[in-house]
């Protein structure tokens, strides 16, 4: 079975995702490529990667993207979200960041944007930005178990890829039990639920991807090289 | 100290008033509502201002959330489509006959109310649409009282009161980081907690037409639930009076909805 890289963050940064396509065709059988959101971000004009994820070349691994939250922050500003708008962005980073992510990504790019999922079942594998709670939601290795167990039941599967954290790991629930009493109208009744092994697995960001393989459950994580020449990429 | 814990009054005065008199005749004197003051009912004017009138405190139900903000609510609150269809018929009824001060009462109620380690929410800290049934996944019933910092959780909405204990609960734990050979393991021990459900004054689903509410002891943590006669025929004459749809006279004199979850099981949310 062919394997999955797992890509997020890349905000504006054609050149990392070149470097990645580049090492993603020196590795054998990755065949689908999934890019878990934050593809815009406000440090780097946009438009040339989102133009190379809306119509990639022939020798790419072909992309399939989901929104992340930047993605959010941008639609919501510019009032794809009803009445909210870019109400995170702004608290984390102020005004000036809202106008730069607006000045980062061509009006043209919206719609499309807007028409990203949420997230992607695979398998048993759900590929989401944040969780199933939210888009802003940040999973990670320390996030309470139970919350993470929480986080997987609400979409059913077996393993939920994140990215919004923006690291690597992979984190089992492997055993243990919890009891429930409940007396209603009809009696009481005391029943005992197992833990179904799970895992979260944190994809990482920018240049940190995954490698997945669906046939034997191995995860690899990787470091894209530094493309050397990232710099005089912004706005000119 | 005994409480009383009500929810899903739905405009049933008769019902109402039964229960007040049921908590009052037992000397309690701490009330608290968790929402769903209107819909469906025919009396949602009095039922609102009786609940002003004894200042009991009360949160935002998901019918009181709608009547204020419009049927923005996911429609997969309702079991069918045509339970849906019913539904806005009793919400356009119901936005019609409010006064604009009761609507402004309704939309001033909060989401949550808090005393110590006791949480009183409408459906689920997460939302008032989340329904919290009995057999919902434990890990997941005990998470939502968890992440909300209390130990007990009153809600309603279901119609149907339960108390459940969630007890002795672990979670093993393996992490595997990037740059790390051998995986870390833990185990998590999760405490107890309780969800009470108060079941539904003016609207009882549970099999019976009878009003339900709880009585919990804060001092030992029993929780009874209590099932009060009312004059069932006077709410269900003045639903039809009001041309409210019949089906709801049915369902009140019947204490169950098995007719409308029947009818359209497939339903799918559309959002
Ligand atoms: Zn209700
Ligand atoms: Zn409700």
């Amino acid at each position: 079975m062919d394997r999955w890289a797992l890509v997020s963050g890349l905000q504006g940064d054609l050149d990392l995702y070149e470097q990645i396509q580049k090492e993603l065709k020196q590795q054998r059988g990755v065949a689908n490529l999934f890019v878990l959101g934050d593809l815009i971000g406000s440090q780097h004009n946009c438009n040339a990667l989102l133009e190379r994820l809306r119509q990639p070349h022939r020798a790419d691994v072909q992309p399939e993207c989901i929104y992340g939250w930047w993605e959010e922050q941008l639609l919501a500003e510019c009032g794809y979200r009803g009445e909210r708008k870019a109400d995170g962005l702004r608290e984390e980073q102020g005004e000036a960041a809202v106008g730069d992510l607006l000045a980062a990504v061509d009006a043209d790019h919206l719609n499309w944007l807007a028409s990203l999922q949420f997230g992607f079942i695979e398998l048993d594998c759900a590929l989401i930005h944040g969780s199933s709670a939210d888009v802003s939601d940040r999973l990670t290795e320390d996030t309470s178990a139970l919350v993470l167990l929480d986080r997987l039941t609400r979409l059913d599967v077996n393993r939920l890829f994140t990215a919004r954290c923006q690291r690597q790991f992979r984190l089992e629930l492997f055993s243990g039990s919890i009891q429930s009493h409940v007396k209603d109208h009809a009696g009481e009744h005391q029943s005992e639920q197992a833990i179904p092994k799970r895992s979260v697995i944190g994809i990482g960001g920018g240049r940190q991807y995954t490698l997945y393989d669906p046939a034997t459950d191995h995860i690899e994580f990787r470091i894209a090289e530094d493309p050397s020449h990232a710099s005089g990429r912004g706005f000119g | 100290m005994n409480h009383a814990v009500i929810s899903c009054l739905h405009a049933n005065l008769a019902a109402v008033e039964a229960v007040l008199n049921d908590i009052d005749s037992q000397g309690i004197k701490t009330i608290t509502c968790l929402g769903d003051l209107v819909g469906y009912g025919p009396q949602p004017n009095e039922v609102v201002e009786l609940m002003r009138q004894r200042e009991i405190p009360t949160c935002q139900g998901c019918w009181d959330e709608d009547i204020i903000d419009g049927l923005n609510a996911c429609e997969c609150s309702y079991p069918s489509q045509l339970a849906e269809r019913r539904g806005h018929r009793a919400h356009h009824w119901t936005a019609a006959q409010l006064t604009e001060e009761n609507k402004a009462f309704l939309a001033e109620l909060p989401m949550t109310l808090r005393r110590d380690k006791l949480l009183f929410v409408h459906g689920s800290p997460n939302s008032q649409h989340e329904y919290l049934l009995p057999d919902m996944n434990a890990y997941s019933a005990l998470e939502r009282v968890e992440t909300a910092g209390a130990e007990t959780l009153f809600c309603g909405h279901t119609h149907q009161p339960y108390v459940r204990e969630l007890r002795q609960g672990s979670i093993r734990v393996k992490v595997q980081q990037r740059d790390q050979d051998i995986p870390t393991e833990h185990e998590l021990e999760l405490p107890m907690r309780r969800i009470v459900n108060a079941g539904s004054v003016g609207e009882p689903r549970h099999g019976s037409s009878k009003a339900t509410y709880v009585i919990h002891d804060d001092s030992t943590g029993e929780v009874t639930i209590r099932e009060v006669d009312y004059d069932v025929v006077k709410t269900c004459e003045a639903i039809v009076d009001a041309g409210l749809p019949v089906v709801f006279a049915w369902r009140l004199s019947h204490g169950f909805e098995y007719a409308e979850r029947a009818e359209d099981a497939s339903h799918v949310c559309e959002r």
